[in-house]
């Protein structure tokens, strides 16, 4: 069963990746999206199975590498947390699949774009179901792989094109650390297998190593180097500016792999590692610190974004803060419940979108909008529902797993927690503010599309609104049915050992004892957020118009995402396309082929030259070069000693 | 009488078939005039074909004759059978050739012969005096035959470079052998061995050496006495430089082995620095100046030179091994050469040959198969495996590394790298630049067969190389082990 | 060594002699002989005309070709010479050697009498 989960998107991928253009688009379409809705069905019975019933199991596929002390085989590892994943990203996955038949209907080249979807989908399998670290590795690079790929789906578009490759860079950024973190384990530990490395967890904590003269304590280098490639893949602050741009694929990649399922991986990652994380003090409180920080900045730029689908993306960057604010404080099963939850309202909230833009013929600029509710209403409702489990209205899924991490942060011991409480609580009203901003622009209000777009405006056919409904489901009942088993009183029954706390370690139960205040103020931040919307969106419409003249500086601020892309322009991009051509056009075209390929032709042709001109034709030079010869090794033997 | 100490005929029973087989082919072409080339060009062949016999049906031991002068054995049955395929083939090729450049005249094959005789006696010298003369009969012949277009101005000017070069090597080789004789007192190699042993070798008799090594280093057309070679080769007939860049070549290198193993033995560590020297001044500057060459036979000349460094690549190692490797460089070498040679002999239009290598672009549109043999040759001269100019190169590189001459080794295969280039360049001119006009005229038949001969065994030798190595092993193991050392009176 | 060396001793004087005299004669007119060029005793002269043209003149090669044939002939005899006086010491061999040496020369001249070698138009 765990083989088919894992390898029926592979099939699909394969199948329609190498044979699309024989077996036909509609072909493509139906085994990828058949592959993978039978992998979500089996992935749920896997979840009660691993999950409710605890049958835990490790499945051995093949062995793949084993040189020296070096091994690491295909195994599929298959715990509550794997189970978690397994369920969120093939439901998603298979959701994705299904509502791509209608949203990508017009676009000629369909059955790559599913075969792109399932080869995600199997290297994001690959990843969750990882027992080593090569492995792990193996799916964290195949997802970036079809990241890039579906980025650049539209590769005629040069702004695609251009986000794709800047995914992928900033991605290599983390994956840098992420390599030098498990070259590092395995230095020390001398495994890549994952219970050998959990089980010196604590032996770790004590060790140290020399780095230029330098004592470092290893299991926090190790802890940072794997938070670098989770920073990376999840857009965490100063890693994150690949995410708004990773827009330009299409709308449901970006449900799929930038909300739901792939930047959710550094998540994974780090309560994989719990292990390893609990024992740190400084790496935990850096990513406290970086969570916070990124749940704050994303929701601030969020407030002002106008592209429809930037904003869920700096939501989603926002949320993914939130996850690490609960892995870096101990409480890794809250991260793992927003990251079920979010993952459901997160990709409604962009199909949602999606349908909106399909509505609205790819317009994405939402002053363009307005008024939709009367002629998009299932749309209108599913992004309501959307919309509250964000911003965690009660009783929806987000009110239970939000509220459980802002608990948390207050609960917990770690020396920067009353910092990420604050950020978080912020970042809830703002969070608020901008969801309802969005709901407001798009749906009410006076419409400000051109008439000829109104026209044609339309809901979306069933094939893209059931998958809508599915998820609006999971958006309002995930959080309270799975409540008490994900961080509720039976968390330690339900996760087992498959997240390892510090005996030191309470907040799991201290954060359900924290004052009444700190229960509700995200409930009213939520209040004060949607207050704050309708007033500036509803009520007095030309007020924020004012607004950001009179506020001009911080506006543009925002507006221009903290001016992290024009930082990076100037700090990386530039210096790098300066060393980049200065190394081609110096170091290689005139160094390297210089003195290499070039200019070793050109000084045999020189030599050559040379030796044509001693052969000039007349014999008395010959004469002369013979006797030459013939005096120079004459001369070698008398002076030089040879006998 | 006396007439029983008559020298025993039987060591030299295949140069006395030459010697009287050439005058009657020289009488029977006096007496039938000019129409008789293919006469007596078929009687050459009919009597290389019987040395050849005679040479195999020797014994396969050590022979001396007369007095000593002359030696047989399995190191001369290997080079003489060499030789006697190369004239023989060289003779047929240029049959047609000759009669379609109003050449044909009956001395040619004559002339051919009697330097054969003459390659035949240096690869059985045992004394200075049999070298010399061997030596000259050979260079004699070779130079008349390179001028034998006597109305063309390139020819004769490379018959008389030749002559005046060949002149000044062979007073060279004179030179050093009375020194040789002045310090020894004798001219037989075995005895020269004896006096010119260990560190005791007079001063004298390493100068010699050196002279006479310089002398024969002119006729293997080894740097820095090759300036004669590439003159020569563009200015003699096609089917004479065909001729020029394979037998005497071989005769050579048999001579250059019999006298540094044979008369210096001992001084190994002398003659093998002065062999190191000129093999990579060959192998380097046959790579480097053949890139600036646009006529194919002048590019011939300067592979020539290369190869021959690559054949004395072995020599300088200076053991049984090496000799192995130079005897299995040469067959293969032969074969490719008369390979190429019967290719290039193809380049002909209605007008006349044509020896630009331009001519030869797009010839794989024109003539597809002379294009992928010309090419498999070019491969091969360039050592490309799996073709057999790949193990000529092999075994001399392993037998100079297991003699500790590395850096011999790498300079070799880094010229041979360099070498590649105008190999290829011919391969890319004819597959890949726009055709030029084509060659119409067929080759003749019996040069296809020459030509379909040499390019199965260039590219089949890898199936089967066996034969020819153990052939050659033994050969090299008789000049080694010592049987030389023995006069017999 | 020493032995076979002293041999040559004489040579060498000879050849410092004929050095030493050929030297003397070219230096002593140097400074002995008179010498007052002018321009008439500077000019070409031959039997009291001017030169007609260059001294250096075509030759027919015919000449080059007889000569060569003579000297073939010539050397021929300057062998017979010294095998007919010890003929009685070289025996039959030598007697048979000679003969082969005079059948081969017999070849190319009736090559080269059958060429026309020997006839001047």
């Amino acid at each position: 069963m765990y083989q088919a989960i894992v390898f029926l998107p592979l099939l699909g991928a394969l199948i329609a990746g190498l044979f699309g253009r024989s077996i036909g688009d509609k072909a493509s379409r139906m085994i990828t999206t058949g592959f993978v809705i039978i992998s979500a069905l089996l992935s749920w019975v896997a979840f009660f199975e691993v999950a409710i019933s605890g049958n835990w199991t490790t499945i051995h596929v093949l062995t793949w590498i084993d040189s020296g002390a070096f091994e690491a085989d295909w195994t599929l590892r298959i715990d509550t947390l794997t189970a978690v994943m397994l369920v969120v990203v093939n439901s998603v996955s298979a959701l994705v699949h299904v509502y791509s038949n209608g949203y990508m209907h017009d676009d000629p080249h369909k059955t790559r774009v599913f075969a792109y979807l399932s080869l995600f989908t199997f290297a994001r399998l690959m990843l969750v179901t990882a027992n080593n670290l090569v492995q792990l590795f193996f799916g964290w690079e195949g997802v970036g792989l079809a990241s890039y790929l579906l980025i650049g789906f539209w590769y005629k578009k040069p702004t695609a094109n251009a986000a794709a490759m800047k995914a992928f860079i900033v991605n290599r950024v983390g994956d840098f650390g992420l390599i030098l973190g498990i070259s590092t384990i395995f230095l020390t530990v001398g495994s890549v297998e994952f219970d050998t490395i959990f089980a010196q967890g604590p032996a770790l904590a004590l060790g140290t190593f020399n780095f230029l003269g330098y004592t470092v304590p290893l299991l926090e280098t190790i802890c940072l180097l794997l938070f670098m490639g989770a920073m990376g893949k999840s857009a965490q602050f100063m890693l994150h500016t690949w995410l708004p741009d990773a827009m330009e694929g299409p709308t449901p990649v970006s449900a799929l792999i930038h909300a739901a399922t792939m930047v959710t991986a550094g998540v994974f990652l780090v309560v994989r590692f719990s292990p390893l994380f609990e024992f740190t003090e400084f790496a935990s409180t850096f990513v406290v610190v970086i969570g916070a920080t990124t749940a704050f900045f994303a929701a601030t730029i969020g407030l002002v974004q106008n592209d429809i689908k930037r904003v869920v993306a700096y939501s989603t960057c926002s949320q993914l803060g939130y996850m690490f604010v609960a892995a870096g404080v101990g409480a890794y099963e809250a991260a793992m419940f927003h990251l079920f939850t979010h993952a459901f309202f997160k990709a409604l909230l962009f199909l949602g979108s999606g349908s909106v833009i399909h509505a609205m013929h790819h317009e994405q600029d939402m002053r363009k909008m307005g008024g939709l509710f009367k002629m998009i209403p299932l749309t209108y409702f599913m992004m309501l529902i959307g919309t509250l489990a964000l911003t965690g209205f009660p009783f929806t899924s987000g009110y239970f797993s939000k509220d459980a991490i802002i608990e948390a942060a207050y609960a917990a011991h770690n020396p920067a927690h009353m910092y990420a409480f604050a950020l978080l609580v912020i970042a809830a009203l703002f969070t608020s503010f901008y969801s309802w901003r969005l709901v407001f622009l798009t749906f009410h209000g006076p419409s400000r599309a051109s008439k000829e777009v109104l026209s044609h405006v339309h809901e979306s056919p069933s094939v893209m609104t059931i998958p809508l409904i599915i998820l609006a489901v999971g958006a309002l009942a995930a959080g309270a049915f799975f409540s008490s088993s994900f961080v509720g009183h039976n968390f330690e029954a339900f996760w087992q050992t498959a997240i390892v706390h510090n005996p030191t370690n309470h907040v799991m139960h201290d954060f359900h004892d924290v004052p009444q205040w700190v229960v509700l103020s995200p409930f009213v931040m939520m209040v004060l957020g949607f207050v704050g919307a309708w007033y500036f969106y509803i009520a007095r419409p030309e007020l924020p118009k004012e607004m950001a003249e009179t506020h001009a500086p911080l506006y543009r601020f925002l507006l221009n995402k903290w001016y992290f892309d024009e930082i990076y322009n100037v700090v990386f991009v530039k210096p790098t396309f300066w060393l980049g051509r200065l190394l081609w056009k110096i170091g290689d075209g005139r160094i390297i082929d210089g003195f290499g390929p070039n200019g070793l032709a050109a000084r045999v042709l020189d030599v050559t030259r040379g030796l044509n001109r001693i052969q000039t034709g007349f014999v008395y030079h010959y004469a002369f070069a013979m006797l030459l010869g013939v005096a120079a090794l004459i001369t070698y033997f008398m002076f030089g000693g040879a006998h | 009488m006396e007439i029983a100490n008559l020298p025993d005929l039987g060591p030299i029973a295949s140069e006395l078939t030459l010697a009287i087989g050439g005058m009657a082919l020289l009488l029977l072409g006096a007496f039938r005039g000019d129409g008789a080339l293919r006469l007596v060009g078929y009687g050459a062949v009919l009597l290389f074909g019987l040395a050849a016999v005679l040479v195999i049906g020797q014994p396969n031991e050590t022979v001396l004759g007369f007095h000593g002068a002359i030696i047989m054995d399995p190191f001369a049955k290997f080079m003489k059978v060499l030789i006697l395929i190369g004239s023989a083939v060289a003779v047929i090729m240029s049959l047609n050739y000759l009669e379609q450049e109003k050449l044909d005249r009956f001395e040619y094959p004559v002339l051919i012969v009697f330097a054969t005789l003459g390659m035949l006696m240096m690869v059985s010298a045992n004394d200075l005096l049999a070298l010399y003369m061997g030596l000259e009969l050979q260079s004699l012949a070779l130079y008349v035959v390179a001028s034998f277009n006597r109305d063309s101005l390139r020819s004769t000017e490379s018959g008389l470079k030749y002559f005046v070069l060949g002149a000044l090597a062979s007073g060279m080789l004179l030179y050093g052998s009375s020194l040789v004789y002045g310090f020894s007192g004798t001219t037989n190699f075995p005895s020269i061995a004896e006096a010119a042993t260990g560190h005791g070798m007079p001063l004298g008799i390493l100068f010699g050496m050196v002279f006479i090594l310089a002398g024969l280093a002119f006729k293997v057309s080894a740097v820095p006495f090759h300036m004669w070679t590439p003159d020569v080769y563009e200015g003699a007939p096609t089917p004479v430089t065909a001729f020029f860049a394979a037998a005497p070549k071989i005769a050579a290198i048999a001579l250059f082995i019999r006298v540094m193993m044979g008369a210096f033995p001992e001084a190994v560590a002398q003659w093998q620095q002065v062999v190191v020297f000129i093999s990579i001044a060959s192998m380097v500057l046959g790579a480097f100046a053949a890139i600036g060459q646009r006529n194919i036979k002048r590019l011939m000349a300067y592979s020539s030179i290369g190869h021959m460094g690559f054949a004395l690549v072995g020599l300088a190692s200076g053991t049984a091994q090496g000799i192995q490797g130079v005897l299995i460089y040469l067959s293969i070498y032969l074969v490719m050469n008369a390979g190429v040679f019967c290719c290039i002999l193809a380049m002909r239009r209605a007008e006349g040959m044509v020896e630009n290598i331009d001519e030869l672009a797009g010839l794989s549109k024109e003539r597809p198969v002379l294009a992928f043999v010309f090419a498999m040759f070019m491969f091969s001269l360039a050592g490309i495996p799996p073709l057999a100019g790949f193990f000529a190169k092999f075994y001399v590189f392993v037998a100079a590394i297991d003699a500790d001459l590395y850096a011999l080794s790498v300079i070799g295969v880094l010229s041979s790298v360099v070498g590649a280039f105008y190999y290829l360049r011919i391969v890319k001119i004819m597959f890949f630049d726009e055709p030029a006009e084509p060659f119409e005229v067929p080759l003749a038949r019996e040069v296809s067969i020459v030509l379909t001969l040499s390019s199965l065994f260039t590219i089949f030798f890898f199936v089967h190389p066996s034969t020819l190595i153990s052939l050659a092993t033994t050969a090299a193991a008789s000049l080694s082990s010592g049987a030389v050392a023995v006069v017999g009176h | 060594m020493e032995d076979l060396l002293l041999e040559y001793l004489p040579i060498i004087i000879f050849m410092g002699i004929s050095g030493i005299i050929g030297l003397v004669l070219l230096v002593i007119p140097y400074f002995a002989a008179p010498s007052k060029p002018d321009a008439a005793k500077l000019s070409a002269y031959e039997c009291g005309f001017n030169a007609f043209d260059d001294a250096r003149m075509k030759f027919d090669v015919r000449f080059y070709l007889v000569a060569i044939l003579f000297i073939i002939f010539d050397l021929e005899v300057a062998f017979l010479f010294p095998w007919a006086v010890s003929l009685g010491d070289v025996g039959m061999l030598g007697f048979w050697s000679m003969m082969v040496f005079l059948g081969v020369l017999t070849i190319g001249f009736t090559y080269e009498w059958k060429k026309g070698a020997l006839e001047w138009e």
